[in-house]
């Protein structure tokens, strides 16, 4: 990340469209772009509590506590660690019908240049719709906020997770798949 | 002593307080023990009863949390000991039955039968207090002390192993509007109302 630049538009959208829907609890598996959402939750908004967990399908029990307290969780982490949160997902919050906001940094879309973050970056929307679960993505940065608010409160009036993908073009607009030298 | 003297023990000691139970035996002995509307029973997640304690001990930081999880069941999610000692919730009570055994599933051994220490990956990983318990008066004195010293803590009650007669309620949304509503977070009867409250 580049820390010493102006925040990216997207991420603050992040941030205010997560607030916008009655989250106050952050969890996550870091990742790269998501550095700049933490940052700016870190900084502008201080009654958002973030935690780290060291796996995300842990950050999805934690959430799930969270909710039975009172709280309306989101969970942030990178596509690749979709895989990890399956059973959590599928056995503890879908049939109790327990709420989170998802964020997913995605990896392995266009962009990509790490052949190892392909196959899950490909098979995040077919998994999430296997469970009955449909991704919405966020396109543009002007779009973000708006969107994440609606994924957040969709989620908590339907008791379901919600999940927003943040596509690399979105986060890492910059980065080129590197040519074979 | 079995497992459900250890969860009377518990029950006891938690009063109303909310009591979170993995799936398998801990829940099953849980609702033998008497079944209580602050009991949340989990029905699949293996692993993460100590993760959604904590994530209740932090929303609701004024309630006594306690969660009952199974030797296998922690030994699949280790990292939540780094996460509740970081975190280090003082409200915390996280009670193992250890019996040296994946007794759900046939009694395969657990890799606390081969010397893996529980209590003490707790204490390394920063709980306030994490002891292992071989008797129920043990554990009842051990539970009292829990009212009275700060957490995040963890006891470890090696217990024998023994068949649960008893299985709580199959509907996990009763479960979780039951939970919710005895610890005073009840849900909106409607799904969509307070939608608009923010």
């Amino acid at each position: 990340m580049n820390s010493d630049r102006q925040p990216p538009a997207w991420a603050a959208g992040v941030c205010t469209g997560l607030h916008a829907a009655g989250s106050r609890h952050v969890l996550y598996v870091p990742d790269n772009p998501l550095s700049h959402v933490l940052a700016i939750l870190h900084e502008t908004f201080r009654d958002v509590k973030t935690m780290i967990a060291t796996r995300e399908e842990e950050a999805f029990g934690i959430a799930a506590g969270l909710y039975l307290g009172g709280a309306r969780p989101t969970v942030m982490l990178q596509s690749s660690g979709l895989g990890n949160s399956l059973n959590a997902l599928t056995s503890l919050l879908l049939p109790y019908q327990i709420p989170v906001l998802v964020i997913v940094s995605m990896r392995g879309d266009a962009g990509e240049w790490n052949a190892a973050q392909v196959p899950m970056g490909r098979a995040v929307a077919p998994i999430c719709e296997a469970i009955g679960l449909s991704p919405a993505t966020a396109e543009t940065p002007e779009t973000t906020e708006a969107l994440v608010q609606l994924v957040g409160r969709t989620a908590f009036s339907t008791r379901r997770p919600g999940i927003c993908r943040l596509p690399r073009r979105l986060t890492a607009p910059a980065a080129r798949p590197k040519p074979p030298a | 002593m079995t497992s459900l003297d250890a969860i009377r023990e518990v029950v006891r000691a938690a009063s109303a307080a909310p009591i979170v139970a993995s799936l398998g035996h801990p829940a099953y002995d849980l609702y033998a023990a008497g079944d209580r509307p602050s009991n949340f029973y989990t029905w699949g997640s293996m692993g993460l009863a100590s993760s959604i304690g904590l994530g209740l001990a932090v929303a609701q930081p004024h309630l006594r949390v306690y969660v009952i999880d199974g030797d296998g069941s922690l030994l699949m999610n280790l990292g939540s000991l780094a996460t509740i000692g970081w975190t280090r919730p003082a409200n915390l009570v996280l009670v193992v039955l250890d019996n040296e055994q994946y007794g759900t599933t046939g009694g395969q051994d657990t890799a606390t039968a081969h010397g893996a220490d529980l209590a003490g990956a707790a204490s390394a990983m920063g709980f306030a207090a994490a002891v292992a318990v071989q008797s129920a008066d043990a554990l009842s004195r051990m539970l009292d002390r829990t009212a009275r010293e700060p957490g995040p803590w963890m006891i470890v009650a090696k217990v024998g192993a023994a068949a649960p007669t008893a299985k709580p309620p199959l509907d996990c949304v009763f479960i979780k509007q039951r939970f919710m509503a005895a610890i005073g977070c009840a849900e909106p009867a409607t799904a969509g109302a307070g939608h608009d409250e923010d």
